[in-house]
């Protein structure tokens, strides 16, 4: 499954190397974390640790394969 | 079983884990408030709802302040309020509740130590929760029960439990749970009832006011325009709020440094952090990305991680800036979760690979003297597996990989071991796991391989408990021997624990009863392997007699058990039904980690069920047994597996598949008497049926003279094939054993009967099958007495025997105190009496024999049974077997 995750801020490199699973990039006030996520359960955990950072999600959607 | 002193205090009631982890009372602990923490009354006056609804949910991001919020509200509240920060519940529901039974007493709830305790990791059992529930439901005023970091509670289970235990503790509890997200219970019915008070994140948002309140305690005044905007900017969110403030106060201009911070659209916790870091000493920067990879630290263990010693002026200093860290009390400090998973990140980036080595330090320094778990916790992250093993072995805590709260974690943790350490300790835990899951030659290659480790390692002074590690070692040797069925090798390990007790810490001990009490069974069961059952008796009941605890259930449970099978195989199938029982009770229904002796009690039960003719219940009982214990177990287990199968089959009139049955020898370094007698007993029985007496015969001779079973079961052969005077001497050779049960003692009387009945001695025969009814009346013991043969029945029909068979071996007008057919079913009409032989014909049909079967057992041609068939079929007005059996039971004649 490809996932895309908007999240609201522009991300430092550092804290976007938290998601190694994920590439990133920062656009206009956002950052958008996108590529492969294995199943559910690797989802929930990337929410979870978007919320453990603080970071606010604004929109997660599933990219056509 | 000890007796619980309701008067005297527990002794283990301040150790909720049963190895007194010295760190537990942090998860019991009120975090403390900072200096600069800012009461909003408009919550507290919200949160005092909390006191009259049963559930309380105060839901928020990471960082929204929820848990001061519920801190300063909990520690002015007036009567008892429980704590617990729910990071145990990750280890399993039964380890929560253990940590929540503690909570509620170090409350000052008094609970009766009757409540019990969870015995597992992974399982509770309902009775504690209904016990639980209802002494919390007799309290005059509430416990207040908080549950803080909620969020970590995944498992659907526990908030099931939870969810029983508020519907069933009345007014006796208020559950306040502290969550980043929605906690899974039913909230929407908890809502329609009005019984929840719900504190969410937009509630929990500062508003202007309390911001500017908040800015004013770091000393920062700004006018109100701007703090507005900073609440707009941060969305009132209190992390936020704080780091601001923080970042802000050093600055020169800390107005216009906010203001550029406004239109920075970076993500504010990260790029807050990173400018709050910056602003700190370089050794501050670094202390604190250091120990982001603790839990808890104290100052030592902040110095051994950054190889310096200015930690607790540093930890001081940050404590008063209310920067990042929270004080536990006792010189322990935790940093701010949201914090810490970004100094995390930071820390990889900065040091990569500092991580493993920084872990490393914490397992060598935890070592020592702090808790295992922790300690273990940490040399895993850092692959260190010759200090994971070494402080498992060391603390002499082998046996919790096998029994009690911790055995799963501890068995995953270990199942991350690669094979590259080669260390002693390493092969002792390889070896431990293999036998735990019964593979048996892996073990041993194990346990081989770690001899030799130790034997070329005398010398090696880098192990610092030498005696620990050779106690481990005999341990794992007798767990070995118990497998392979070698009595002997389980003795020469026995004395060898028992040697090297006396080398290791007393203390050691006593914090690890499992140990002993598995080193116990392990020699019990070997024991009863040997036939040797008076010694394993006292070995097995030292367990089954001690004090209950967790670490020890289930081994006590696996104790009883083998006691039961003592029991059973004496021949006492009261005695051993009643210890089997409270082998379960012990244990619950529910299942358990799988334990060599598993579902041996469940055999105990399906053996005395088939001596007492109730195959269904048997078979039942039996399909339980395989389940509970698995394709493999140790070899007591496996041959009591045999028995009671090819009991069962026999019984079932399956002759062939019970010679099969017999047949498959149970593999073991030294053959068992007993198991040896009871597969001879098998297959002769099974030849009998099948009418080979000579044959049946000649199986039993062959087996050493002195097993009651076999000298039972020989001399019904030597009858059956027409030699009364072998079959006498056979019996007689029986009196001089002592001990002998029921189950034996029938079957001796009623060969005695059959061949007083031949020899023409009437009254001798009545007066030996008397004493038979009476003796196997008290048991229930109805298979003896079916299998005794054609010759007995017409006697029951006669009084006195017939007072004595009656209501539990034959039918008939039953004596009071038995289920009378009620009198408000009128009996169907019959048209003609059955006679005794159409009876016969059908008892044997209930019993599901074909008609060639019942030509066999009746000893008449087939033609003649379907001749009786035929008019016991008019008589009853049914054309079919089924009915038949039915009908006939309906008017009380089976």
């Amino acid at each position: 499954m490809r996932y895309e995750i908007r999240v609201d801020g522009e991300m430092t490199e550092t804290l976007a190397k938290a998601f190694p699973e994920l590439d990133h990039v920062v656009m206009s006030g956002c950052t958008i974390l996108f590529g492969l996520v294995v199943d559910e359960a690797h989802l929930y955990g990337l929410l979870a640790r978007c919320q453990s950072f603080g970071l606010r999600v604004l929109e997660m959607r599933q990219m056509p394969e | 079983m000890a007796v619980l002193d309701d008067n005297g205090p527990d002794p283990t009631a301040e150790r909720a884990d049963p190895r007194g982890d010295p760190f537990l009372w942090t998860e019991f602990a009120i975090p403390d408030l900072p200096a600069s923490f800012v009461r909003r009354d408009r919550l507290v006056r919200h949160l005092d709802e909390a006191l009259h609804t049963p559930l309380t949910v105060v839901d928020g991001a990471a960082g929204a302040g929820k848990t001061l919020l519920v801190a300063d509200w909990a520690s002015a509240c007036e009567g008892s309020v429980a704590w617990l920060t729910a990071q145990v519940t990750v280890k399993g529901c039964g380890t929560f509740w253990a940590y929540l039974l503690q909570a509620l007493r170090r409350a000052g709830v008094a609970l009766s130590t009757g409540i019990g305790k969870p015995t597992e990791a992974d399982r509770v059992d309902e009775g504690l929760l209904t016990r639980l529930a209802a002494e919390l439901s007799r309290r005059d005023r509430p416990v207040i029960l908080v549950i803080d970091e909620y969020d970590r509670v995944t498992g659907p289970e526990i908030a099931d439990q939870l969810e029983f235990l508020l519907r069933h503790t009345a007014q006796g509890m208020r559950l306040v749970l502290v969550t980043r997200t929605e906690p899974l219970l039913s909230l929407h019915r908890h809502r329609a009832a009005g019984a929840i008070t719900e504190i969410r994140n937009s509630e929990l948002a500062f508003t202007t006011r309390e911001a500017a309140d908040l800015l004013e305690r770091h000393g920062l005044s700004l006018p109100a325009d701007e703090v507005s905007a900073l609440v707009e900017r941060t969305r009132g969110w209190a992390a936020g709020l704080r780091l601001s403030a923080l970042a802000a106060r050093t600055e020169t201009d800390p107005r216009r440094y906010l203001k550029e911070f406004e239109v920075d659209r970076s993500t504010i916790a990260d790029f807050l952090l990173a400018e709050v870091l910056r602003r700190q000493s370089a050794e501050t920067q670094d202390l604190l990305l250091r120990i982001s990879i603790l839990d808890r630290f104290c100052a030592a263990l902040a110095d051994e991680l950054t190889g310096r010693c200015d930690a607790e002026l540093l930890l001081a200093d940050l404590h008063r800036e209310n920067a990042f860290i929270e004080h536990l009390g006792h010189g322990w400090f935790r940093l701010h979760p949201l914090f810490r998973e970004i100094l995390r990140a930071h820390l990889r980036v900065r040091s990569p690979g500092l991580e493993a080595e920084l872990h490393r330090r914490a397992a060598h320094w935890m070592r020592p003297t702090g808790p295992l778990a922790e300690t273990l916790d940490h040399a895993a992250a850092a692959d260190d597996w010759e200090c994971a093993t070494g402080a498992l072995i060391g603390d002499l805590a082998i046996g919790e990989l096998f029994t009690g709260l911790h055995a799963g974690t501890l068995s995953e943790l270990f199942s991350r071991m690669g094979p590259e350490p080669r260390s002693p300790a390493t092969h002792l835990v390889r070896a431990a796991r293999e036998l735990h899951q019964c593979h048996v030659e892996r073990g041993l290659a194990r346990l081989e391989e770690a001899g030799r480790a130790l034997a070329g390692d005398v010398l090696d002074d880098a192990d610092p408990e030498p005696a620990a590690t050779r106690l481990t070692q005999a341990f794992l040797e007798a767990l070995a021997a118990r497998l392979t069925g070698s009595p002997g090798r389980a003795e020469t390990a026995a004395q060898a624990v028992e040697e090297l007790r006396h080398e290791v810490p007393g203390r050691l001990l006593d914090e690890h009863p499992e140990l002993t009490a598995l080193l116990s069974a392990h020699l019990g069961s070997a024991r009863l392997w040997a036939g040797r059952f008076t010694e394993a008796r006292s070995a097995l009941s030292t367990v089954a007699e001690s004090c209950p605890e967790p670490a020890t259930a289930q081994v006590r449970a696996e104790c009883l058990g083998h006691l039961a099978l003592i029991d059973y195989l004496k021949g006492w199938p009261g005695r051993a039904e009643r210890k089997a029982s409270a082998a379960l009770c012990t244990v619950g229904h529910c299942a358990q980690s799988p334990v060599p002796g598993a579902g041996l009690e469940s055999l105990v039960l399906a053996a005395v069920a088939a001596d007492r003719d109730e195959l269904d219940r048997a078979e039942a009982l039996l399909v339980t047994a395989v389940d509970a214990g698995g394709p493999s177990s140790d070899p007591v287990t496996r041959a009591a597996q045999a028995i009671v199968t090819g009991r069962i089959l026999l019984a079932r009139g399956k002759t062939q598949d019970a010679l099969e049955a017999a047949d498959r020898a149970v593999a073991a370094e030294v053959p068992s008497p007993w198991a040896q007698a009871h597969a001879a007993l098998l297959a002769s029985a099974a030849h009998l049926a099948e009418g080979r007496p000579d044959l049946a015969a000649k199986l039993l001779e062959e087996e050493p003279g002195d097993e009651p079973v076999c000298l039972v079961g020989a001399a019904q052969a030597e009858l059956a094939a027409g030699r009364t005077d072998p079959a006498l001497e056979l019996l007689d050779r029986l009196r001089p054993q002592r001990g002998l049960g029921p189950a034996m003692t029938v079957r001796a009387a009623l060969v005695r009967a059959q061949v007083a009945g031949g020899s023409g001695d009437r009254a001798t025969q009545r007066r030996l099958v008397a004493q038979a009814l009476r003796e196997a009346r008290r048991e229930g013991l109805r298979r003896p007495l079916l299998d005794a043969g054609p010759w007995l029945r017409p006697l029951l029909t006669t009084m006195p025997l017939r007072a004595l068979a009656e209501g539990w071996l034959i039918p008939g007008p039953p004596p009071s105190g038995t289920p009378v057919p009620s009198a408000e079913q009128p009996p169907l009409p019959m048209v003609d009496e059955l006679s005794a032989r159409e009876r016969d014909v059908l008892r044997r049909l209930a019993e599901m024999m074909s008609t060639e079967e019942i030509a066999a057992d009746l000893y008449v041609s087939v033609n003649t049974v379907k001749t009786h068939l035929k008019s016991a079929y008019r008589k009853l007005a049914v054309n079919r077997r089924y009915d038949a059996v039915h009908r006939a039971r309906d008017l009380g004649l089976l």
